[in-house]
């Protein structure tokens, strides 16, 4: 199962390489993958599937959030607080 | 903010050289100390140190100018800064910037390269650094303007000390080093100070008041948000029982009452079976470590999380949070106050379990115990005792057998287990707090990892104290290998060690030795009473090992303690 993940970057030494980088290492494949110029920066379009079912897409996501100079644009840092699961008995 | 304004206000100024820039932007920054060697592509660097307020301290191999800065940073609280010329000298420093990134520490690392026309020629002495180091450091920078100097320093220190801090690495090309500006800008640090979540800490608080045995689960963050008074107070109000992770040792101190000791694989039986029997983990600046769950599928078995971290990116990663509590630590923590608490059987039973698995330091026999040197060392040090740990079984027994007052007095290589970090790092430690006992600890094996910082103790005069427990073996893998690989010893025999009395006092450092349980409390008080660096070469059982033991791949409950000396009745 795989899913596709915008982002826009820097155009700064090594942002390509280390979103790549740590997509890779964070236990991704990557299936298919875009690059539009779009002036100071970039628009990148990844398609990632994980390499075994421990493999936690969203996890992913805030991993790329911290990434300095990237902002995910398929799903804004703000929405991830919903994802939380709170849970609190009555 | 201030910085950017100042600059930009600022008098246009004569032209200056991308280099000079640099050091005066570390100037500016407040930057005490630079651990660094020089090369030739830094060159222009280090021409412009000479008459700068910046103190150089010039070590004998770039990796111990790495693992220095983050002592300093360790405990300073501050940015640690380390340099190092192109190629071979920007590679050494690598294990040590994997280390800061591990244990989410602050330096900045300034690495000199060939010039941008020469770069991706393979010109001599150069390396990708930038993409070398990608996966081991928070941000990085090529800096191709002499006058983006200012604002990239600015820029990095801002991101290594931010949010959870960590290693960043700035590349500067011989030619922007030598290049003249006279338009500098600064970079305007950006203020972002999380709101705090105040729905989070009230579901926080209910669960605590729904919980029966609640535990709190302190890690390395603690410390790096300044929470340490914050969180003794927590545990103070509540009377909630703490286990602490390797590198949140001293955050609350040892001989606290309701500090159950360190969980995980060396770690303590009262801790281990309070999180095995707790109903509800109050994560507070922790990761979910492998040395500290042990099986993650059986760890805390019966408890819900609630887990409080700057990182996002922690909260869910190896185990399902019920309630998120991100942003400052400091400031969370303060604010959870989930009221009285009917937990004393609870707490009660936790206190009573580590009572009565104390560590005993009666061992039978003539020979040193290491265990009870290392706890007299710290008694005898006080609360101004730092050790700096190698990695080992001296690394160990450290954190079980040490008291600390606070959570500057370990330093250790947690995530990353580092062997040669000790020596650099008490190096680091002595120079920022040059009044505390810093005592570097360390194995015969580890000790040969960075033996030439004896070097940089001597130039300096240092007065570092160094306690080197010799087994003669590699202690730590001679133990696994015993008891998981059915005593096949391979490559771990070091009895052909030289004489580290002798090499000691060839640097020109007082050295003596200890063989005998009746020298040790002596032993450790010429130590510390030493004016200038020392060590204390210690000589023990080869066949010593480290119990209690969770072995790899097991539940924390599943503790092997092979030697009842180590341990209280069971």
């Amino acid at each position: 199962m795989s899913d596709t993940i915008h982002i826009q970057i820097d155009r700064a030494d090594g942002s390509l390489q280390r979103l790549i980088g740590l997509v890779e290492r964070r236990g991704f494949h990557i299936d298919g993958m875009s690059l539009s110029d779009e002036g100071q920066t970039r628009r990148v379009q990844i398609k990632v599937r994980g390499r075994d079912a421990g493999r936690c897409m969203e996890n992913l996501g805030r991993q790329i959030d911290k990434l300095v100079g990237a902002t995910r644009v398929s799903r804004p840092v703000a929405a991830f607080a919903s994802d939380y699961r709170t849970e609190v008995a009555a | 903010m201030t910085v950017a304004t100042a600059f930009k206000d600022a008098p246009a100024t004569a032209p200056q050289s991308g280099a000079r820039l640099l050091v005066s932007t570390l100037e500016r920054l407040g930057v005490e100390v630079v651990f660094g060697y020089p090369g030739g592509a830094i060159m222009p660097v280090y021409d412009a140190l000479t008459g700068s307020s910046l103190k150089h301290i010039l070590v004998r191999h770039e990796q111990g100018a790495a693992f220095a800065a983050d002592a300093w940073a360790r405990a300073t609280g501050k940015v640690g800064v380390c340099m190092a010329t192109s190629g071979p000298g920007a590679t050494n420093l690598i294990t040590g910037i994997a280390n800061a990134m591990m244990d989410s520490v602050p330096m900045v690392c300034i690495t000199g390269n060939v010039s941008t026309a020469v770069m991706g020629t393979d010109a001599f002495q150069e390396i990708d650094i930038l993409g070398v180091t990608l996966p081991i450091v928070k941000h990085s920078w090529i800096v191709r303007n002499p006058a983006d100097v200012p604002a990239v320093i600015e820029e990095a220190f801002h991101i290594a000390r931010s949010g959870r801090p960590g290693p960043v690495l700035v590349d500067l090309p011989k030619d922007v080093q030598v290049g003249m500006t006279s338009d500098p800008f600064g970079f305007p640090i950006p203020n972002t100070v999380p709101e705090l979540d105040r729905t989070a800490i009230a579901n926080a608080e209910a669960l605590i008041r729904q919980s029966e045995r609640p535990l709190l689960y302190v890690g390395g963050g603690v410390k790096i948000a300044g929470a340490t008074e914050a969180l003794r107070a927590l545990a103070e109000r509540t009377g909630i029982p703490v286990v602490s992770t390797l590198n949140a040792l001293g955050s609350v101190r040892t001989d606290a009452h309701g500090y159950l000791g360190m969980l995980g694989m060396h770690g303590t039986r009262a801790a281990n079976e309070a999180v095995q029997e707790s109903d509800l983990l109050i994560v507070l600046g922790a990761r979910f470590d492998d040395r500290a769950t042990g099986k993650l599928a059986e760890f805390a078995p019966l408890a819900r999380v609630v887990h409080f971290d700057v990182d996002p990116a922690e909260v869910g990663k190896l185990r399902r949070t019920h309630v998120p509590v991100i942003g400052d630590l400091k400031a969370g923590i303060e604010a959870l106050n989930p009221g009285p608490l009917a937990i004393q059987p609870w707490a009660g039973r936790c206190i009573e379990n580590a009572a009565t698995h104390a560590y005993r330091y009666d061992a039978p026999g003539e020979g040193v115990y290491a265990p009870a040197l290392l706890n007299e060392l710290s008694l005898q040090a006080g609360d101004s005792f730092i050790a700096a740990c190698d990695v080992g079984q001296h690394q160990m027994w450290v954190a079980q057998h040490c008291a600390f007052t606070r959570p500057e007095a370990h330093l250790t290589s947690g995530g990353l287990g580092a062997m040669g970090y000790g020596l650099p790092a008490g190096m680091g430690a002595k120079l920022a707090q040059p009044d505390a006992h810093v005592v570097t600890v360390s194995g015969d094996g580890s000790f040969m990892m960075n033996i030439q910082e004896l070097a940089t103790l001597r130039r300096y005069g240092i007065a570092l104290k160094i306690v080197l427990l010799d087994n003669s073996s590699l202690g730590l893998v001679r133990q696994w290998q015993e008891l998981f690989f059915e005593q096949n010893y391979s490559e771990v025999d070091l009895s052909d060690n030289p004489d580290f009395v002798v090499v000691a006092q060839a640097f020109g450092i007082e050295a003596f030795r200890v063989d005998a349980r009746d020298q040790v409390s002596d032993g450790i008080a010429r130590l510390l009473a030493a004016p200038g660096p020392c060590l204390m070469h210690v000589l023990i059982d080869p066949k010593e090992n480290v119990w209690p033991l969770v072995p790899p791949g097991k539940n924390n409950a599943e503790m092997m303690h092979g030697d009842s000396r180590f341990e209280g009745d069971m």
